[in-house]
């Protein structure tokens, strides 16, 4: 057998001495997500939200708070959009806690008229003034940002002006099943933050860019900056399973999932959904530090076991079921 | 007319809301709702100027001013200018994009892996971004400025990518006759048709006599009946219009972007029997 380099020897002994750095980081480092069990959109959700916020000590007193809930299409009879109750009880939990704004906000992906999108899932029913309250992201003032070590083939983006000027951004997903990715969740719920009026319907670029490269690189490039915050509720209430986004299957996981890290809120969705979270790539490439094991991430709550219901999934995905 | 009036911003354009930065796409229909009253020559001739300066070295028009990479809007340009106004390269620009599944390179890669859809079989026309793959918007607005540049340039290759366009768009209808965003289906599975982009390809298929299409003015009557944003309605009351069809929208309609204002304006126009896209 051939022995081992100088360069070999040092490059192994460099991975043992980042191995066990890492692992004592995680120990220290381990990110808190919350799993509150819900039936059914009630009053009820209004009380787990302020729980949740108080849970990871959400301070908004004096901030601006943009809420980015999941709307895609709307289709009778299905769950494709984050439920308004959700989106109402986060707007007035954080008046609650002292924010100065609390705006909702959102770019779809396909529809060019977001608020009639918004007016048939519901919105303006349950959010009084919705319309005063909401900044369609598609049409929004952008900035340039350049994208750091990106993953996919990106190197710049165009992001509305709402988001990136916030103090804190509150990702409010769908828990489904993607047809391209295997789960959509607070990560790629942030593709909505990409502007419409100068990617177009749909943000095609993110696709042809590599969409888990893409998610991962949006989600990193909001982590690192100063402001805003990431914090992510995921409405696993009722969810969707099978050919998600939009054409999947209604399906009760009868969940609300929370936490400041949102690879690792993604990732116990994953495992309620049972689905891997290691084998989801956009999950592995923001898991540089091993977050992700279930040993990672310190659940508060609900145990997996006890809520965990399987989300069909489609068979190009099946090989990700846990 | 007031109302785009007063929300024309100083550098000239117009932006999606009062208030906002100028962007390219509300502009060019502003001053085509504008062009035509005397008591908006002032504001069109500003806007044009603001029009002018943004064009870019390659020929093609960024969406904003912000944003460095010509796209889709360059074919609004050449709608509201026509070749001797948006110029011989604004013209050449778009005749080099097309969708990137209509490429040779990508049509080998998926001959190679195997894959085979009515998607990648679709007919050449135009990204929203170049190097993405071709919509029904974006190829809808250029073939309406094709369509203008074509009587004055009856080039071989423009009627080429004219009659592909349209070939695109027929092929990307959705199973209940309208379009959507241009995927009507998704592993296997129907989708169905939106307002806006149905009133769009109806218009951009103006004069088209292709099978079917009694259906698709069908399915844009259904839609008008219940549609409540501005921006389809008016799309939806020229598509009807520019095929014979009597059509109104509804009165609850409502104008959200100052972007609305301007198609409603439009389709005023086209129900007086003069629809500037189409001229």
């Amino acid at each position: 057998m051939r022995g081992w380099s100088r360069r070999e020897w040092l490059a192994g002994s460099g991975a043992a001495l980042a191995g066990g750095a890492c692992a004592r980081r995680r120990a220290a480092e381990r990110a808190r997500v919350s799993v509150v069990r819900l039936r059914r959109y009630s009053q009820e959700v209004y009380e787990a939200v302020r729980r949740l916020l108080a849970e990871h000590r959400v301070e908004a007193r004096g901030l601006r708070v943009v809420l980015k809930p999941n709307l895609v299409e709307y289709d009778p009879g299905t769950t494709i959009n984050t439920h308004p109750l959700l989106v109402h009880a986060a707007l007035e939990a954080f008046r609650a806690l002292g924010a100065a704004q609390v705006r909702i906000a959102e770019g779809p992906g396909h529809r060019r008229n977001t608020l009639e999108l918004a007016e048939a899932a519901g919105y303006f029913g349950l959010l009084p003034d919705f319309e005063t309250r909401f900044t369609d992201l598609n049409l929004d003032e952008i900035a340039p940002v350049r994208l750091e070590g990106p993953r996919s083939k990106l190197r710049r983006l165009y992001l509305p002006r709402t988001a990136l000027d916030c103090d804190l951004l509150v990702s409010l997903p769908k828990m489904k099943t993607h047809h391209w990715v295997g789960a959509t969740l607070s990560m790629k719920n942030l593709f909505g933050l990409v502007p419409g009026a100068v990617y177009g319907w749909p943000k095609n670029l993110l696709h042809w860019s590599g969409i888990s490269e893409c998610i991962a690189d949006l989600h990193r490039l909001l982590a690192r900056r100063r402001r805003p915050r990431l914090f992510a509720i995921v409405d696993g209430i009722v969810g969707m399973e099978g050919n998600g986004p939009i054409q999947g299957t209604p399906k009760s996981a009868g969940v609300l999932v929370a936490g400041w890290n949102l690879p690792a809120v993604d990732a116990v969705c994953c495992r309620v959904m049972r689905i891997e979270p290691r084998k989801i790539p956009y999950l592995q490439m923001e898991d540089p530090g091993g977050l992700l094991a279930p040993d990672g991430i310190e659940l508060i709550g609900e145990r997996i076991e006890t809520v965990q219901t399987p989300f069909e999934l489609i068979p190009q995905f099946r090989h990700l079921r846990l | 007319m007031q109302t785009l009036l007063s929300a024309q911003n100083p550098d000239g354009g117009w932006s999606y809301r009062r208030g906002g930065s100028s962007w390219v796409e509300p502009s060019v229909y502003a001053i085509l709702a504008l062009r035509d009253l005397p008591e908006a020559a002032e504001a069109v001739r500003r806007g044009r100027a603001w029009l002018r300066g943004l064009q870019r070295a390659d020929g093609g028009w960024a969406p904003h001013a912000a944003v460095g990479e010509s796209t889709w809007v360059t074919a609004l340009v050449l709608l509201l200018e026509g070749v001797e106004g948006a110029g011989e390269k604004a013209l050449r620009w778009i005749l080099r994009q097309t969708g990137r599944e209509a490429t040779w390179l990508h049509k080998v890669r998926m001959k190679l892996l195997g894959v085979s859809s009515d998607y990648e079989a679709a007919p050449a026309a135009w990204p929203w971004y170049p190097g993405t793959a071709a919509w029904v918007i974006p190829t809808s607005i250029t073939l309406l400025a094709l369509r203008k540049v074509s009587r004055v340039r009856p080039e071989a290759e423009i009627r080429r990518r004219i009659r592909e366009g349209r070939q695109f768009l027929l092929v990307r209808r959705c199973a209940d006759g309208g379009w959507n965003h241009g995927s009507s289906r998704a592993l296997g599975f129907q989708i169905n048709s939106y307002p806006e982009t149905t009133g769009l390809a109806l218009l951009a298929l103006a004069a088209e006599k292709a099978p079917g299409l009694e259906r698709s003015l069908a399915a844009a009557e259904r839609h008008l009946a219940q549609c409540r944003s501005a921006e389809g309605a008016a799309w939806l009351e020229m598509g009807l219009r520019a095929h014979g069809r009597a059509a109104s929208a509804p009165s609850s309609v409502r104008e959200d972007t100052l972007m609305d204002t301007a198609l409603r304006l439009l389709a005023r126009r086209a129900a007086q029997g003069r629809n500037p896209l189409l001229e």
